[in-house]
Order: C-alpha cells, then structure tokens, then sequence
C-alpha cells in the first residue's frame, strides 16, 4: 500500500491506474523498501511529497521521475540528428579558425610570436609599462618551459573572443533598437550567464565528437558572447538623447547615426564588454580542457586528475598570468579611448 | 505688401497618449487639458495653434516651462509628429512628407540650435561645424571652407582643432550656431538656445544673433522663457500659455495692449523704458513747440536720458531724415505704467 492510493480510488481511477503496466524495472527505493521487510511503512508515516515517484508508487500510469529525465534525454537524441545536420555545416568554420590559429600560434618559433605579441600590446594600450610587463611575463612563462601551451591558450582565446565581438555587437546593436527584442533577449542572456559551465558542455558532447576543436569554441562562445551583447545594448541606449535628436534634425540616416554618433559614443562601454569577454572565455577555456581544449586546462586538468600538486599549482599561476596581462592590456586600451573622447 | 509667409501652422493640435487619435475628438468637442488628463490620462500638449512665420522675421515663441513652445519647435521639422492639423513650408504640408523627403527637409530647410548645445563630443569643432555638410555627403573641402568660414564669423577662428569639452558653453553654443549656418538653410530653429549661458554671454550671444540677422536674413524661430530677450530679439512674438496661443503680434503691440491678465503679469516685471520705442508711443505731428529732434527706433530710455527727466517738453520723432510724429514727455511716462486695469487688487483712485 502507497500512502497516495486513497486519492486515486477516491477520483474513480483505481482502474486506469491499473491497465496495461509494463512492468517497470524497479526503483531503488523499492529494493531498499524490500530489503528493510517495511513495503507499506508510506501508508502510515508522514505523508510524502507529491512527486512523480511518490504517486508512481499508488498509480502505475504516472511516470517515475527517471522516465521524465529519460524522456529530455530522448528527446533531445531525436532532434540531434537534425540539428546536427544545420550546425555542423554552419559551426565548421569555427574548427578551421581554431586549429588554424592554434597551429599559428604554436609553429611560429618564440622569437617571432612573442614580439609579435608585445608589439600587439603596444599597438593597442600605448602604455610602457603594460607593454614590458606582458614582455616579462612572456619570457618568464618560456623560462619555465610553460610558453607552448600558454599560447595555445591565448590563440583559442583569440579567436573565441574576436567571434563574440564580431557575433555580439550586432545583436547589442539590434537589440537597443527594439524593446521587444531586448525583451525576448535578456532571459536567453541571463539563462547563459547562470547555466552552470559544465552544463554547457554535455549536450554539446552529443552534438559533436569531442575530438572537434569547435565543441570547446562554441562552449566558449556561448559563455563568453553576454557581456559584449549587454553593454554594447546598453552602451547605445546610454548615447546622450539631445545628441541624437541633434542628428536626427540634421537628417541623419539610420547608418551615418549608428556610424557617426551612436557607435563612437558607445565604444568605452563596448570596449568594458569586451574586456569582460577576454576573463570570461579564459575562465572558461580551463574547463573546456575536459573535453579536449589543449592549453594550460590540460596541465590543471592533469593536476587533478593524477593530484600532481606542484604542475597544477604551476599552470593555474600561468593562467593568472594570462588573466592579468590581457586584462591589463584591454583595460589600457580602454582608458586610452576613454581619454580620447573626454579630450587631451 | 503682404508676403507669403515662410512657415505657416494651421490648426496643430499634439495629444501625448497611448490612444491620441480618439481623443481629438474630445478635444475638438471643447475638452480642456486638465480634464482631459484627469478623465482620460491623456496630455494635451498643442491645441488649435496659428501661426505666420514670415520670411526674414525672428519669430520668438515665449512661455513659461510647460507651456509646449519646445514641443512646437519641434513639429516644424517633425521630430514630434502631430495629432492634427497642417505645418506649411515654403506652401508644403510637412506632415504628409515620406521619411526620405524629411531628412531632405531636414537637410536643406532647416537646421536646429539646441539648449544643450547637443555637440558631439567625439568630433573637433570644425568636424561639428561641418556636421550638415557632411550628412549631405559634401566633399572634404567644401566642408572645410564652409565649416571655417562660419566659425570665423561667429567669433570661433583659431579653434578648429579642439573638442566641445574644452570650450566653455558660449564657446560650444557658438560652436552650435555655426554648425546651424553653415547647413545654408533658409530657416533655423533655435530651441532655448541661449537659456543655459550666464547673463553676460547670453546678452553677447543675442547681440551676435541680430547682428548675423542683418546680414542673413534667414527666418528663424527663437523658443524662450526670457521676456526680455523674446522683446529684444522678436519680429515677431508668440505667448504660449497651457499648449494654446495667448497672444501674437508685434512685440511693442504685446506690451501697450496685453490681451490678457497672464500677459499683463508678465509683462509688468520688466524695464519698459528699455524695450518700448519711440515709434510705438508717439502721437501724429501736429505744430508745437519742439525741444528736440529723436529717432523712431530709440528707446524710451534713451530720451529719458536725452531730456534730463524734464516731462514738459515735446520732441519731434524723425525717420530716416523725416519728421513722422511727436512725442509728448507727458506720453511718455504714462507709456511705463504698466496697465493693470483689470487687475483686480488695483483699487480705484478717488
């Protein structure tokens, strides 16, 4: 007897309840109950929680919790195939540009990337001091020997954040045009920015096979797209209204606004979006070293794994490293816009 | 002669409302805005406005804040559309214009100086002077001459290169008027455009309106709060009081003849001896014994001043050469008692 037996018999449903069960393989609980000889000990305590496994126990026809995950599971395998179909061909690109940019980055001998990249530094934060810092932090991370898989690292951080930027900011720029939009958004925005990391990944494992470089790029992508979307949408709607009325009653079109007013006078809250894409996307390349991200995740990851102290300890100071040097970089180059704007 | 005029608005009514077409039909029935926004909750921001805009002519819009005068600027280049009625440009109705020919309005008819001056702060001052021209997709050099030429003029030579942010706010207003002129549009709009300068710059800036007017002779529309600078600077004045017209006409008109108590209370604050002139006050010539000769267009004040405050003569008002009238000093001093007859705490003399 199950304590919510009464309640069917009561709605007269005692007899579909009944019909036709398959004999469900039985649940845990229900071996734990035979084992401890007390079947029936739910007809006399107190009453459980009205859940899928409770009334599953007084009326067969209800589904147990496990077949409902079964079922999301199902369902999802069923549209796999389709969607697998549209996506492969579209994300495919996304491979190409990662295995391209990791083999940049790693057949380029030292002595041509790494000034390369101190010269990128300079390019964009015009600061001496960041420049010899991110000098410095490159030679110190080659004199441990942990150059190779930083710089993988920093190119699947390279292309992941130039997509979002480039995939972003155009969905910033539609949604600060339509409330509706910006609606219809905000909870997809909000639902990325919570999921927890790891969940990003499982359906994705079934989308593609894991050996395939966009698997992780598109995890990446997916965390790392909000905050440039959010401030680029914020960033307009924050333009000065008299400035666009001003534009406006010049006969402005939409393009020479967007251009010529909206864009420039958004672009320090847009470059703080993207400086918040760059740590976001190097949070998450560590975690998508499990399914196969190479770079200095696979050190933490093999830290982990093998409780290797000292290389994860290493490696998660490398990835610090990596943290500080592109924050302070894209940081310089923000204040240098900024500074531009408000005048010399 | 009686010209066509420039900028004619027949019958605008603006409504601010989610429903504002339905609900001309109470306002046409002759409900009035309060009790339009208690049963409806709806603002009637415009009602039935009239008005001429002749070519040449500065025509001031003045009311206090609230009154809807920057909401009707605003209809003449559609940046608030209206609930009903007409807005003639040049004989063309604006509100039946396609988005295309607006921004073509908006181009080449009219161009807009704002309160805030609304630079944008990215762009040098010759970059903001030149901002129409480049909408219109001039070339580089003809940007540049023109951008030049009009910050010359209005004081700015020798600034080109700097930002907005680094002017002080006469800077950059001036900074907007240059950009209004070197649009090279028949009209200008200027939406309060001098009532965030401090009063020393603010009495520069008008003087430097009138003076580019001379030569210019655009038809511009000046919204204010000022009274003083809607006097000084009006061809034409407009009183907005609640979204409706008060009063329009020419300004020493307004001031002789209030046609009503609102308008009396304005105008009794302010310095009548300064504003009105000698031409609004003087009586036809007849014979009489003159102390002097005056100019029609002087103020009062100024005679004052030329009489030595002696009310027992007479002097003959010349224009262009020619006696046209006389003025008594006994006129005169009863021109700068403001008439508050209807008044009601003015007790009779006994």
């Amino acid at each position: 007897m199950a304590y919510y037996d009464g309640f069917f018999d009561a709605l007269g449903l005692r007899e579909w309840c009944d019909q036709s069960v398959e004999a469900a393989p039985t649940s845990m609980q229900a071996l734990l109950g035979q084992l401890g000889g007390d079947t029936d000990a739910g007809a006399r305590g107190s009453p459980p929680f009205p859940s899928l496994d409770a009334l599953h126990e007084s009326c067969a026809q209800i589904p147990q919790t496990r077949d409902m995950t079964a079922g999301v599971e199902e369902a999802f395998l069923a549209a796999r195939v389709s969607l697998k179909l549209v996506l492969d061909p579209i994300t495919q690109p996304l491979s190409w540009m990662l295995d391209g940019a990791l083999w940049l980055f790693t057949a380029t001998p030292w002595f041509i990337i790494v000034p390369l990249l101190v010269a990128l530094t300079w390019y964009v934060a015009r600061s001496l001091g960041v420049t010899l810092f991110v000098a410095a932090s490159f030679l110190f991370l080659g004199f441990i020997d942990h150059l190779d898989v930083a710089l993988e690292t920093l190119s699947i951080i390279f292309v992941c954040t130039g997509l979002s930027v480039l995939l972003g900011v155009p969905i910033g720029i539609a949604m600060s045009r339509s409330n509706t939009l910006q609606r219809m958004l905000v909870p997809v925005l909000d639902l990325l920015q919570t999921l927890p990391t790891f969940v990003y990944l499982i359906p994705l494992i079934f989308l593609f096979s894991v050996t395939e470089s966009k698997l992780y790029g598109i995890a990446i992508i997916l965390y790392a797209i909000v905050p440039v979307i959010r401030l680029t949408d914020l960033g307009i709607r924050l333009v000065d209204p008299d400035v666009i009325e001003a534009a406006d009653a010049f006969g402005m079109t939409k393009r020479q606004k967007l251009w010529g007013v909206q864009l420039p006078l958004a672009l320090p809250n847009i470059m703080a979006g993207v400086n918040q894409t760059i740590m976001m996307s190097l949070a998450m390349v560590v975690i998508a070293s499990l399914v196969s991200a190479p770079g200095l995740g696979v050190l933490v990851l093999r830290g982990i794994r093998n409780l290797e102290l000292g290389v994860g300890i290493v490696a998660g100071f490398g990835i610090v490293l990596l943290a500080v040097i592109l924050d302070r970089a894209s940081k310089a180059a923000l204040s240098r816009i900024d500074k531009n704007k408000k005048a010399h | 002669m009686n010209t066509k005029p420039k900028v004619q608005l027949r019958g605008v009514y603006k409504i601010f409302g989610p429903r504002h077409t339905q609900m001309m039909t109470h306002v046409r029935a002759g409900l009035g805005k309060d009790a339009l926004l208690a049963d409806h909750a709806h603002v009637l921001g415009l009602q039935d406005i009239n008005v001429d805009m002749q070519a040449g002519e500065i025509t001031v819009v003045m009311g206090l804040s609230g009154s809807g005068k920057s909401t009707l600027i605003r209809h003449l280049n559609r940046l608030i559309d209206p609930t009903a009625g007409e807005i003639l440009v040049d004989g063309e109705d604006v509100t039946k214009l396609s988005e295309r020919d607006l921004r073509k309005l908006r181009q080449q008819k009219m161009a807009m100086v704002f309160q805030k001056f609304a630079l944008l702060p990215h762009r040098t001052v010759l970059q903001n002077a030149a901002t129409a021209l480049a909408v219109q997709g001039a070339d580089g050099t003809t940007q540049d001459r023109e951008a030049r030429k009009w910050l010359d003029r209005v004081g700015l030579g020798g600034y080109e290169h700097r930002f907005p942010s680094q002017l002080s706010g006469g800077m950059q207003q001036r900074v907007g008027i240059a950009r209004a002129l070197t649009a090279g549009t028949d009209i200008m709009l200027m939406d309060e455009a001098f009532s965030a300068l401090d009063p020393l710059i603010r009495t520069d800036m008008q003087d430097l309106l009138l003076e580019l007017q001379v030569e210019l002779k655009k038809t511009i529309v000046f919204i204010t709060h000022d009274l003083d600078e809607a006097l000084k600077l009006a061809d034409h004045l407009v009183i907005l009081k609640d979204g409706a017209v008060v009063q329009q006409g020419e300004p020493q008109g307004i001031l002789l003849n209030p046609a009503d108590p609102y308008i009396e209370d304005f105008v009794s604050d302010i310095n009548r001896a300064r504003v009105l002139r000698v031409r609004s006050v003087m009586q036809p010539l007849a014979e009489a014994s003159f102390a002097g000769e005056v100019e029609a267009d002087d103020t009062l004040e100024r005679l004052i001043a030329l009489s030595g405050g002696d009310t027992t003569c007479t002097y003959r008002v010349m224009s262009e050469g020619q006696p046209i009238g006389l003025l008594d000093m006994k006129d005169l001093v009863k021109a700068l008692v403001p008439r508050l007859s209807r008044s009601a705490d003015q007790p009779d003399p006994v």
